[in-house]
């Protein structure tokens, strides 16, 4: 094969490529219309008085938390303060640094407290266990540093109720948040777990540990993280979910059946996907033990958080995360084509293995080839300029349709402006940040290649959405 | 466009190239689909704001009479006018409620329910069905009763509670049978409607079809789910039935869900009995009725379930023995300064401070 064989090959395995991964999303897109459809008329008389009927699952709520000293204290109070008939709030302090622990003593008026162990996970030693003398509901385990799976398996053995939510320290929850979330075990008892849609905080105004009203942040990062969370969590996820193949399910939200989970061996210390490879080893064990089950993604925005505003936080969040995706998907590498695999086999571990996990090394050697070749004069400008046509336009027509199945189902913006701006962002964002993100990831890719040590994901929160201050 | 050096000459090329141009075109499109999209809400919200404004007096008059001067209902107004009727419906209770269903009367709101009832839009079916069991209107009951068997649960739960609050004594026998069936309706919406119609009339239906599943080979799911909604019914009607399932069930999870109705003194034997069984959450069942049925001799029993390999046994049988008549946290205390078993000792040491703490 000569040269020039070769680099027309290149040159058609990216197009391809680029065509083909695209496809998939849209096809996604399309699965999550359909979904999002009869999920909003299904809902659409929730806003009627309706009473409790006294059967809803009680929840355990568990708060991870290391180095939460700044936001610790509201995150809290919005949480006792849920709209839940029966459920408790757990945090764990995970050998914080800094005054995690005495934020909560202060705050909650904890006082210590004997507790009969029940240890079915393996954890780091606990100090102590404190009960606030104020709310009934918290409890907080004080432990030794051990990471945040080892944080939450803490709580899971401290928890008293049969499900179990983990949320992060700094998360801001709708009032109806666990009702919304929990609706899929009560329609079907084969439920084991359920995630729901995290939302950006920045540049919204938090009062009281709740949600008062919807902004856009003025941080550029921040505005583009809106669109890609959008693409993410509206068809990334809820795509897959009628499928019964959602591979994630979001740290900052989700919630399991804790029998489920201690028996499957609870959270791995061993990665910082802890929150994704539970829920892909879910999916092999019961694939795998031909047990029905469903893990269900619910659509509604039921919860909030920060995201980093500066390229270098941004960075290691997304060099984590592609690390934690890596290390999910090859310790379940079973799940892969299992003959019992079923759609989460057959069709969503391929398609993150493809186009989530080994797609930024292609996608990155795409740009530079396509590039390069050009500049070399060994590919033509016509095939150039199709693949740079391809690679923008495919990524327009997603961020844009993101966009219209948030317009078609929740406009969480409801302001012109911000739909103005968002408009303007689901444009830009393809030229620059995106694939900015993809040399992250590759760099993410690289690393859990050369194995580098696994640690807590801290990120420097500037809370200023607590105090309100976005622009609205 | 042909001559120009940017378009390919290689067919293939030229199909990709053109996908290029076709999908930036769907992006434009679809941009302008979310800025109309954006305007008819807008437009919508508007609309709707200002006939709230002028709907909400109306209907909030309804307190005290029916109000005289009713204003007409604009075609593409009318599922919101429903929606404000019922949210006030749900919200009223007495002579307001009749008001409220003499106006809807007068503005023939159960014309426009049943053409929507025909609606391909589940949003406009399910007022539909929610107005028409407010309104308590009859012509309806065929076409309602088969939407309890579709195979939507929103739609047919929707049927089934429209149909109970037409007339729950007509319907409750039949309906009892499906939400023993439908395992995709949700047990705590089944619970809710059978809370509302009331133990006076869901007893007796729930006792029949407990009777006739338990009787069914395999049919422990169902008797299950039964024992379970029986939890809003006249308790002492059911306990015969209930401790008859519970005594010759072999289905742990048919004991489990009957132990937790028991609540007669006379079931004690049975209960103790449950104590020792395999099943962990048995178990668990039978220590927390012991805690309300239970007597001070049942002290040596719950004692030793102390011991159990299960945490949730251990702490529900140290909650009950403080639960027993005439127990005390000194009790307790000295329980746990004699007992051999260092789980049983942690777990009442709990159980103490909890009982201090509260």
């Amino acid at each position: 094969m000569s040269m020039n064989d070769w680099i027309l090959g290149l040159q058609w395995f990216f197009l391809l490529y680029f065509i083909g991964i695209n496809s998939g999303y849209l096809m996604l897109n399309l699965l999550s219309l359909g979904s999002l459809k009869r999920y909003v008329e299904a809902h659409s008389l929730d806003d009627l008085p309706r009473g409790i009927s006294g059967f809803e699952l009680p929840v355990s709520i568990l708060v991870p938390a290391y180095n939460e000293e700044a936001t610790i204290g509201g995150s809290v109070r919005s949480m006792l303060q849920l709209n839940y008939p029966d459920y408790e709030v757990v945090v764990i302090n995970d050998g914080s640094k800094d005054g995690t622990m005495e934020a909560l003593r202060r705050e909650f008026a904890l006082v210590p407290f004997p507790e009969a162990g029940w240890q079915r996970l393996q954890t780091k030693p606990v100090r102590a266990m404190y009960r606030s003398t104020r709310y009934p509901s918290l409890r907080v385990v004080d432990k030794e540093n051990g990471g945040k799976a080892d944080a939450l398996n803490a709580g899971i053995n401290a928890s008293r109720f049969p499900l179990f939510c983990g949320v992060d320290a700094d998360s801001v929850l709708e009032r109806d948040s666990l009702k919304r979330v929990v609706e899929p075990f009560l329609e079907d008892p084969r439920t084991i777990a359920s995630g729901g849609t995290v939302r950006i905080a920045n540049g919204c105004r938090v009062e009281s540990g709740f949600l008062t009203s919807v902004g856009l942040p003025r941080n550029l990062l921040a505005l583009l993280q809106i669109v890609e969370y959008l693409r993410a969590f509206l068809f990334g996820r809820l795509g897959w979910s009628p499928l019964n193949a959602v591979l994630i399910i979001s740290g900052a939200f989700g919630i399991f059946r804790k029998d489920v989970v201690v028996e499957a061996g609870g959270y791995r210390h061993d990665t910082v996907g802890e929150d994704m490879e539970l829920v892909v080893r879910l999916h092999r064990l019961y694939r795998t033990r031909r047990i029905p089950y469903r893990i269900v993604f619910v659509p509604d925005p039921i919860c909030w958080t920060e995201v980093p505003e500066s390229l270098k936080v941004l960075k290691n969040q997304r060099v984590r995360w592609q690390r934690g995706l890596s290390e999910s998907l090859t310790m379940n590498i079973g799940l892969l084509f299992h003959p019992r695999g079923g759609a989460a086999g057959w069709l969503a571990f391929p398609f993150m293995a493809i186009f989530e996990w080994l797609g930024p090394l292609i996608e990155v050697a795409g740009y530079i080839f396509m590039i390069a070749a050009y500049l070399l004069g060994l590919v033509s400008s016509e095939a150039f300029l199709t693949f740079m046509l391809i690679a923008f336009g495919f990524g327009m027509v997603l961020s844009v349709s993101s966009l219209l199945l948030e317009e078609l189902s929740f406009h969480i913006y409801p302001k012109p402006h911000q739909l103005a701006v968002l408009l303007l962002v689901v444009i830009i964002e393809n030229f620059g940040y995106r694939q900015l993100n993809s040399a992250w990831r590759l760099w993410g890719l690289l690393l859990w290649m050369f194995r580098s040590k696994a640690r807590w994901g801290e990120m420097k929160r500037s809370a200023s959405w607590q105090t309100g201050g976005g622009k609205s | 466009m042909s001559g120009s050096p940017w378009v390919p000459h290689d067919p293939l090329l030229l199909l990709v190239f053109q996908i290029g141009l076709g999908v930036i075109a769907c992006s434009i499109l679809m941009l302008l689909a979310v800025i109309v999209l954006r305007l008819r809400l807008v437009y919508r919200q508007r609309r709707e704001r200002r006939y709230t404004e002028l709907w909400q007096p109306l209907l909030a008059e309804c307190v005290f009479a029916v109000p005289t001067n009713l204003p007409q209902i604009p075609r593409g107004m009318r599922y919101h006018f429903l929606k404000l009727w019922n949210y006030h419906h749900e919200s009223v209770v007495g002579n307001a409620r009749k008001n409220l269903e003499v106006l809807a009367e007068a503005m023939r709101l159960d014309e426009i329910a049943r053409q929507m009832l025909t609606s391909g839009n589940t949003r406009e079916r399910l007022i539909a069905i929610m107005t028409l069991g407010h309104l308590g209107d009859r012509t309806q009951w065929h076409e309602l009763r088969e939407l309890v068997t579709d195979a939507s649960p929103i739609v047919s739960l929707a049927a089934a509670g429209a149909l109970l609050t037409i007339d729950a004594g007509a319907t409750m026998a039949w309906l009892v049978t499906v939400m023993a069936a439908r395992e995709d309706w949700p047990l705590s919406r089944v619970v809710a409607m059978l809370r509302e119609a009331g133990p006076s009339r869901t007893t007796a239906s729930l006792i029949s079809a407990i009777q006739a599943a338990a009787q069914v080979e395999g049919g422990s799911r169902q008797v299950v789910r039964l024992l379970r909604m029986m939890e809003t019914a006249h308790t002492e009607r059911i306990a015969p039935v209930v401790g008859q399932i519970v005594r010759e069930s072999a289905e742990p999870e048919v004991v489990a869900a009957g132990l937790r109705l028991l609540q007669d003194p006379r079931d004690l034997d049975t209960v103790r009995a449950c104590a020792r069984h395999e099943a962990w959450f048995v178990r668990l069942s039978a220590a927390r009725v012991l805690g309300k049925i239970g007597e001070a001799a049942d002290a040596r029993l719950l004692t030793g379930m102390l011991a159990d390999p299960s945490w949730w046994v251990r702490y529900h049988a140290a909650k009950s023995l403080l639960a027993l008549p005439s127990a005390s946290i000194e009790d307790l205390e000295k329980i746990r300064d004699a007992h051999p078993d260092r789980y049983a000792v942690d777990m009442l040491s709990q159980v103490i401070a909890e009982a201090r703490a509260s």
